[in-house]
């Protein structure tokens, strides 16, 4: 299975060498090669100095919890997850990438989740849960 | 006034009519979704003493689908002069009025409605509907279907990060409630409400419970406008627009929640030209319609006008301070969209203008200016002020 299989149409598609990077078990973020600012979320051009290439750059999956929230509720478009409910979303700012925030699951015991948590990703292969996507997945460090 | 404005487009244009069809519980419309635009515009054009046939102007935002072009035949419409919409979702609703107006002043149209109809009865849900297909990769592969728990995240934020006190939603949930006891067309009419059913409701997504989220409905919603000078003729009193920005700061936009700052509503920039173009400031408003996708963004919205600060959140965003007629900022005095009924903020419009009017179930005696701010948090937002004729 992978992401290519499943695209999701939706957001402007210049995400793809993230997704690709976590199939292959890596976790990469986008810089810009001309002024080497981290350009989050990918775009196909960078707006400060327009260069028109990036450096998708290995990265630790490590960071600090930004916000979360805990879904109560089997919403349409992600009734994958409704076994899991409630389950809880971290948005973690990744620790050296200019403040570039990612999206994730909270895996494990949520119970002293505040902003401000440290916490380290795990990649998950593609599963339908994910919807055909691999994904990274977060727990308290 | 705080300062001299010179905005072309200050007072220049007037909502002259206003028309609403029933709000429905959504799926349930006897009519279909064009057909409850089309009574929504027919009612406008009466209550202005126009002809439908006169309008040759239509506009709408986001995902809006009874384009005017298709709705010619029933009104009769003579030409078809200017359509458009604003991009963005619920964020662009003042801003239509913002368009409508840049038409007029332009030339390009005389007669212009403003519109939004909703009616489920495809099957899809309307957030569905509402979110357009473009929520992205980066939330659905991470459970998050759209706009509720895109909204939670960043209320989570302003509660513990920014120290903004929960109450504060509580407080425009209780507020809305309040207000729908006097409006028999509400949803939320006859249903008492406290502080027990709110905490005992179930959380949809923290730190939202049930009550902080807008019920979707069916239903149309429509406002004529026109320019000043022809306003004067017409059967109403003239509500103008007095400013109606739309727009996206730097670190603003579709940023999958890299956003700055995060736990805005987004209305930095738009409040600064509104209060700007309009003249006036946060302590002149009478009353003020804010679009709550949750009641978390409908308090970033009033933060980020400028109403008060998030130190001083929790003594001014109480249940006293937000009802009429005698608050400091009553809002949503028709019930907004928690309490009244949701379709994506317009039957927000109209109670504005009913405000200026002084026709409100809730009216808040001699109010002179009507703010309305679009959805928060929206990729694109937009506010707008409506102004009584001393207010010019």
């Amino acid at each position: 299975m992978s992401f290519r299989d499943h695209l999701i149409a939706a957001g402007i598609g210049a995400d793809d060498p993230f997704w690709e990077a976590l199939e292959g078990g890596e976790f990469r973020l986008p810089r810009c090669a001309g002024c080497r600012r981290w350009t989050w979320p990918a775009h196909w051009r960078c707006g400060a100095c327009g260069s028109w290439d990036f450096d998708w750059t290995l990265l630790p999956p490590k960071g600090t919890v930004y916000s979360w929230t805990r879904t109560w509720y089997a919403f349409d478009r992600t009734r994958e997850r409704g076994g899991d409910l409630p389950y809880v979303v971290v948005l973690v700012e990744i620790d050296g990438a200019d403040g570039a925030r990612v999206m994730g699951v909270l895996a494990g015991d949520a119970a002293p989740l505040k902003i401000g948590t440290v916490v380290t990703g795990t990649i998950l292969p593609p599963v339908e849960k994910s919807k055909g996507y691999p994904s990274i997945v977060w727990t308290l460090a | 006034m705080t300062s001299p404005s010179t905005s072309p487009l200050r007072g220049a244009t007037a909502v002259v009519g206003i028309g609403q069809t029933p709000l429905y519980k959504r799926g349930s419309s006897p009519d279909r979704e064009m057909k409850l635009c089309l009574r929504a515009i027919v009612a406008a054009c009466e209550d202005a003493g126009l002809s439908p046939a006169d309008v040759d102007g239509f506009v709408s935002y986001g995902s809006e689908r009874n384009e005017g072009q298709k709705l010619m035949p029933a009104l009769g419409t003579k030409e078809l002069r200017f359509g458009a919409l604003i991009w963005g979702h619920g964020g662009g609703i003042p801003g239509a009025l913002g368009l409508a107006a840049a038409a007029v002043v332009s030339g390009q149209a005389e007669v212009v409605a403003v519109y939004r109809s909703l009616a489920e009865a495809s099957g899809a849900r309307l957030r569905v509907a509402v979110a357009q297909d473009d929520t992205a990769a980066q939330y659905l592969v991470n459970g998050i279907d759209g706009p509720v728990q895109i909204c939670a995240l960043r209320s989570q934020r302003m509660l513990e990060a920014d120290g903004v006190p929960a109450s504060t939603m509580f407080a425009l949930a209780q507020a809305a409630y309040h207000h729908a006891q006097n409006n028999p067309a509400a949803a939320a009419y006859g249903r008492p409400f406290d502080e027990t059913i709110y905490d005992q409701s179930r959380f949809v997504a923290e730190p939202y419970r049930l009550y902080d989220c807008s019920r979707e409905s069916d239903g149309g919603v429509a406002v004529i406008m026109t320019s000043a000078a022809r306003a004067a003729d017409l059967a109403q009193p003239p509500a103008y627009l007095l400013s109606a920005p739309t727009g996206a700061a730097a670190g603003w936009g579709p940023l999958e929640e890299n956003h700055r700052p995060y736990s805005s509503s987004g209305f930095g920039a738009v409040a600064r030209r509104l209060w700007r173009e309009s003249g006036y400031g946060p302590a002149d408003v009478d009353v003020a319609q804010i679009y709550e996708n949750a009641t978390g963004m409908g308090v970033g919205a009033i933060l980020d006008h400028g109403f008060c600060t998030a130190e001083e959140a929790g003594g001014f965003i109480t249940f006293e301070n937000l009802i009429a007629p005698g608050g400091r900022l009553p809002v949503n005095t028709s019930g907004g969209n928690l309490a009244e009924g949701f379709v994506h903020g317009m039957n927000l419009v109209t109670e504005a203008v009913r405000q200026i009017r002084g026709t409100s179930v809730n009216q808040v005696p001699g109010a002179r200016l009507s703010l309305m701010t679009g959805g928060p948090g929206d990729s694109v937002v937009s506010s707008a002020l409506l102004g009584g004729g001393d207010t010019l």
